[in-house]
């Protein structure tokens, strides 16, 4: 290269290189100012580096849901990472600090870089077309200039490298080095303040993600911590998540309230906090930031964060924001009504506990004696007071009984503070759980069986921050295993409705359907099933939100599961079934509705009459 | 002599009054019965068919309308002359106001809320509710005192009349109508909804087992015979067969009526918790396994299209 | 505005009483508690007078020590101190005794006004307000839906019978029973909580020579219990049973 080009390049280099740190720089402070609140334990490692390699390198999350476009994006990103040598050595060169492109292993690593071009090639020119002609809702109203610019710029650099082929020297030849050149330093620029700083951020996004789903962990209120109110509150892991953002809106197409109608989109819930920072906006209330009624719409189903290719981590921010509007008594009516039926009764509902026993005497259940039972079994508010969950249990205590399962139930229960959790009245939750700690411990309970995937969740997960130690166990685990030598066919066909809690939570998807195949039933799908599926509207504490904007969660998903054709729907969530039966009365239409226990004993009694017949 | 305090609006005697007056008869001894007001012939001369000794007519304009000082002036003057042994009062919105009042100016005990009142070891004991009706309470009283009796706990139809009328006098009450505090306007009737559950006494509830929109009609028939308002469970309002203000559960109104009958309503926690503090629940439903049965003091399992119709026949019959 | 929102502390609504053994009260100490519901009504609507009007709340209550938990929980709703008139025999006393015990811990505050709930759940006697006015000789309304404050006195709405309202003017100082559902009730956040703990309650001896003009001779359970009655038979006879149960035995119809 001629002296003054190598000087010419020196400054472009200095120049951009400079522009874009500039703009790293400035995120990276919000980013450090921000508290934080990430958390790897030592015995993580492990996990992390494996979901690392996996949805990473291998990109099996663009890749899941949808296949082609996550092929396509593979081919860019495996492209870029072999590229990226080949960039190192010819920048050295022009910079001329040294010159290795005439070595023999060079020559052999472009020839091998080959096929990823055209890998690049076939992937990016199949994304804009997508994006720019195609136009899927999911990447919103407008196409993105800058998206399209960058995927132009892709293009041309993997063509001018193939040309470099053709052209190896030459005006022909500096000119397709110097285009190559250039495109690469104006992406340089545009990465920060784009979707592509994903590049730099989303392999720390990923591996920094929270082990579980919707990990909020405990308030600590001897540090006076009260939840998110303002910007400057968000923690570290949702400032790096508003910046690693690829806005692909797999989040949005997924989330149940934005499907039906509702103004809440986590993709702008995520971009809106990325504005909110940029601007600078730390005063801000989050109420603000994101409008309040937004925050409120939220089922917590999961569904954006389980989509999230990069590692956003929507529930932090929104249970967050939740907390921090709870904590200064702007929780929403309807869920003050609530948390004043937590306080006086220990249950959602408000109901006297004399109900809850009527159920026990009726149902001839024990109270649970760790000497003589094995399992305690959770009835949670719905199984004290709903009584269509109770026929449930009911079923439940007779397949124990028959397969000589011993059990017991607590002489008194309170709620285990699900939705307390959920809608970020933290102390509340607090409260009840150390309640309920306090009588586990005092009763000796090492085993706990629950039929609510929400008592599940709340168990089994936001109850060990305590440094609760006991098993917990959803029914349809434990009776898939207690009857797995079992089977009865010829039961027709059904569809099963997945519990966000059980299928998406706690990813219990097969043990449902390996019980309704093995007695008797066909299973059909809808299209949204097994660790996807489509919310029934309870959650969040929407339950006992009775206005909804737009469409009902319930009569959607309702709509859903009519469509399999199915003249069975089966439940395995007392919430679910209230919201699907609600939406179904509402509808007057003729569904049966069944409870997968119901289901299973309901078969075992028609198969051996004598089987679970009660002592 | 126990005093019985009638009570009356604008010439109308409320009903309690001969349910208390009845009670008075049942606990012994004379009973003279009080009447307020500015205008109380007609009140006091309805008052006089019942057996008792004397009915007094305790007359100011300071008396109309009813306020607080005005009645404890007049009622504690009267205590002071009389001097009764009890006070016999019903337990309405009007004596909650004033009968406590009444108890610390003429220095008496007052016990609400009875049921009943008999006689113990010589003495009167008043019976009462107590922990929502959970318990039932003796009280009994150091001096004579006041007593004030739940609406229903004395039949009306237990008051004995008197072969002539009783006597009547006249009392004008002393009140210094500038000394009341209390400066009250015209009752006015309202109600937050178009229609408002929360104050119906008595409620007939339909729910999805009417089947069919026609079908409401038969309801209405129902709850007219009762004296009772419409209600329904979501799925009806919902169906637009009946507005929404007519819709009992969570996201409607919440009602504690004396009665509530629901009609093919399953009774699923929804509607539950809207009307669960009814005082009487009966459920009428085909679905012997129906969650409103848990709840109901009263219920029948059939075809409500028959027995609907059965007790229409029965309430007119 | 200076205003007192008088609270009990009664025992869990949903608890199932026994009696004790000499039958003049229940056996309580195995009982949960709880602020009074109608009360808690009665503390909204001075935590919203508070907030309208400015002032402050001060809660008052009488009872063991237990009872204050439950000013505690007020406090963490918003108001602004209390006093705890302490006495263990008051907790089972009558409506009379507990208003005279009031009194005299409140009369030297001056409170332009003192709401109350409607009545208690143990007890229910709905006294206690009427009986507490008229010891501090202040002017008092009962079961109030709406509260207008009008310079030196109050406008406020009286529910009556069967859907009938009436609206009375009374001077203040005064006191009023609240109606209860009237508001939707706060809850207890959490920097209410965090703050209550800084709050003052103030503890005061019960007057000497408290009057006990009436006792409990006897508690015990009534006959009937709520039992579900199922009526059988045709439907001419089934509507021929349940009518006669309502209008007899229920008497909920005439």
């Amino acid at each position: 290269m001629h002296p003054t080009e190598t000087w010419i390049f020196r400054i472009l280099v200095l120049g951009f290189a400079g522009a874009f740190a500039a703009q790293v720089w400035t995120r990276a402070r919000l980013i450090l100012r921000a508290p934080n609140n990430i958390v790897v334990a030592d015995d993580e490692t492990g996990r992390r580096l494996l979901r690392f390699i996996s949805e990473v390198v291998f990109q099996s999350r663009t890749i899941a849901e949808r296949p082609a476009v996550g092929f396509a994006h593979l081919g860019v990103y495996w492209g870029f990472s072999a590229f990226a040598l080949y960039t190192g050595v010819e920048f050295l060169a022009g910079l001329g600090v040294a010159d290795v492109t005439g070595s023999r292993w060079f020559h052999l690593y472009e020839l091998a870089l080959v096929p990823f071009a055209v890998a690049v090639i076939a992937g990016i020119a199949g994304l804009l077309v997508r994006r720019a002609i195609v136009r899927p809702a999911a990447l919103g109203d407008h196409v993105s200039g800058e998206s399209v610019l960058i995927g132009f710029f892709i293009l041309t650099l993997m063509v001018t490298f193939l040309l470099g082929f053709r052209w190896e020297t030459g005006l022909a030849a500096r000119v397709n080095w110097w285009v190559h050149a250039l495109v690469i330093l104006g992406f340089l620029v545009l990465i920060p303040d784009s979707k592509h700083f994903h590049l730099v951020l989303s392999p720390l996004t990923v591996y920094l993600r929270s082990p579980g789903l919707a990990t909020v962990p405990n308030l600590d209120f001897e540090r006076e911590q009260v939840g998110l109110e303002t910007l400057a509150d968000v923690e570290r892991k949702q400032v790096l998540d508003a910046f690693t953002c690829v806005e692909c809106g797999r989040c949005q197409v997924n989330c149940p309230a934005h499907g039906t109608g509702k103004a809440l989109n986590p993709k702008r819930l995520i971009l809106e906090n990325e504005e909110a920072l940029l601007a600078g906006r730390f005063d801000a209330k989050l109420a603000d930031v994101f409008d309040a009624k937004v925050l409120w719409q939220c089922t917590t189903c999961g569904a954006c964060e389980a989509q999230c290719p990069v590692g956003v981590e929507h529930l932090p921010l929104i249970i967050g924001a939740r907390r921090g509007l709870a904590s200064n008594g702007e929780a929403p009516d309807a869920l003050a009504a609530v948390y004043n039926h937590l306080e006086r009764r220990g249950n959602i509902w408000g109901l006297g506990a004399d109900l809850r026993q009527k159920f026990i005497q009726s149902a001839g259940v024990e109270i649970f004696d760790a000497v003589r039972h094995e399992y305690l079994v959770w009835l949670g508010c719905a199984g004290a007071f709903e009584a269509d969950f109770q026929k449930s249990l009911r079923a439940l205590f007779d397949i124990l009984r028959a397969t000589g399962v011993t059990f017991g139930v607590l002489a008194k229960e309170r709620c285990t503070g699900d939705i307390a959790k959920r809608t970020g009245n933290e102390y509340q939750f607090q409260e009840l759980a150390r309640a309920n700690l306090d009588d586990f411990a005092a009763a000796g309970v090492t085993k706990i069986l629950t039929s609510c995937p929400h008592c599940l969740r709340t168990l089994d997960v936001d109850y060990r921050a305590f440094g609760f130690q006991a098993q917990v166990v959803h029914s349809a685990v434990l009776v898939a295993d207690l009857t797995r030598t079992m089977a009865v066919p010829g039961a027709g066909p059904v569809t099963f409705h997945d519990p966000c809690y059980l299928g998406r939570y706690a990813g219990v998807t097969a043990e449902p359907r390996e019980l309704l195949a093995r007695f008797g039933a066909t299973v059909r799908e809808p299209d949204r099933h097994g660790a996807n599926p489509f919310c029934c509207g309870a959650g969040g504490g929407l339950l006992f939100e009775e206005h909804e904007e737009g469409r009902r969660i319930s009569q959607e998903r309702f709509e859903q599961l009519q469509r399999t054709g199915a003249p069975t729907i089966v439940t395995s969530c007392p919430f679910c079934s209230i919201m699907l039966k609600g939406a179904q009365a509402s509808a007057n239409t003729q569904v049966e509705f069944v409870d997968l226990v119901s289901f299973v004993d309901a078969r075992m009694k028609c198969a051996a009459p004598a089987a679970t017949a009660r002592p | 002599m126990i005093l019985v305090i009638a009570e009356q609006q604008g010439g109308t005697l409320n009903k309690a009054t001969w349910e208390t007056i009845a009670a008075a008869q049942q606990a012994g001894g004379p009973v003279t019965v009080a009447v307020l007001g500015a205008e109380t012939a007609a009140a006091a001369a309805e008052v006089a068919a019942a057996e008792v000794a004397e009915v007094l007519r305790v007359e100011s304009p300071a008396l109309a309308p009813y306020t607080l000082d005005g009645f404890v002036t007049a009622l504690a003057a009267v205590i002071a002359t009389e001097q009764p042994g009890d006070v016999f009062l019903p337990h309405t919105y009007q004596t909650r106001d004033f009968a406590p009042a009444l108890a610390v100016k003429a220095g008496r005990a007052l016990v609400t809320d009875c049921v009943a009142a008999r006689q113990a070891d010589g003495r009167r004991l008043f019976v009462r509710p107590v922990f929502q009706g959970r318990l039932l309470a003796d009280v009994a009283c150091d001096g004579p005192a006041l007593a004030t009796f739940q609406i229903g706990a004395v039949r009306a139809d237990t008051l004995v009349r008197g072969a002539a009328p009783a006597p009547v006098r006249t009392i004008a009450a002393a009140i210094d109508a500038g000394a009341i505090r209390q400066k009250p306007e015209a009752p006015f009737r309202e109600a937050k909804h178009a229609v408002d559950l929360s104050q119906a006494e008595r409620i007939v509830a339909v729910g999805r087992g009417i089947k069919e929109q026609e079908k409401v009609a038969l309801a209405q028939q129902l709850a007219a015979a009762m004296g009772a308002e419409l209600g329904a469970s979501r799925p009806i309002c919902d169906a637009g067969w009946l507005p929404m203000d007519r819709q009992i559960g969570s996201s409607g109104q919440t009602v504690a009526p004396k009665m509530y009958l629901a009609l093919g309503i399953s009774g699923a926690i929804q509607h539950l918790v809207g009307m669960k503090g009814a005082r009487t629940i009966v459920a009428i439903n085909k679905d012997p396994e129906a969650p409103i049965f848990e709840v109901a003091d009263y219920g029948v399992v059939g075809d409500l299209f028959e027995i609907v119709p059965a007790i229409i026949k029965e309430l007119q019959g | 505005m200076k205003i007192a929102v008088c609270l009990k502390q009664v025992p869990s609504r949903d608890w199932q009483p026994r009696v004790n053994d000499d039958r003049t009260w229940v056996r309580d100490q195995d009982a949960a508690f709880e602020l009074n519901e109608p009360d808690a009504y009665a503390l909204e609507e001075g935590l919203r007078l508070k907030e309208k009007h400015g002032g402050e709340v001060v809660v008052c209550s009488v009872g063991p020590a237990r009872v204050s938990q439950a000013l505690r929980e007020a406090l963490a709703r918003g108001a602004d101190r209390a006093i705890h008139v302490e006495d263990d025999a008051l907790a089972s006393a009558d409506a009379f005794a507990v208003a005279e015990a009031l009194a005299a811990a409140m009369k030297d505050e001056a409170f332009d006004l003192v709401l109350t709930g409607l009545q208690s759940d143990d007890q229910g006697s709905a006294q206690t307000g009427v009986l507490l006015a008229s010891l501090l000789g202040i002017a008092s309304a009962t079961i109030i839906m709406e509260v207008d404050v009008q310079g030196a006195g109050l406008r406020v709405k009286r529910e009556l019978e069967g859907g009938w309202f009436q609206w009375v003017a009374l001077p203040l100082p005064a006191l009023l029973t609240i109606q209860s559902g009237i508001n939707q009730l706060r809850y207890a956040t959490l920097k209410g909580i965090m703050a209550a703990k800084k709050k003052e309650i103030r503890k005061v001896a019960p007057p000497a020579g408290l009057a006990f003009r009436q006792r409990i001779v006897s508690l015990y359970v009534p006959e009937k219990r709520k039992q579900t009655q199922m009526i059988g038979g045709s439907p001419a006879e089934a509507a021929k049973a349940l009518v006669a149960a309502l209008r007899d035995e229920a008497r909920v119809i005439s």
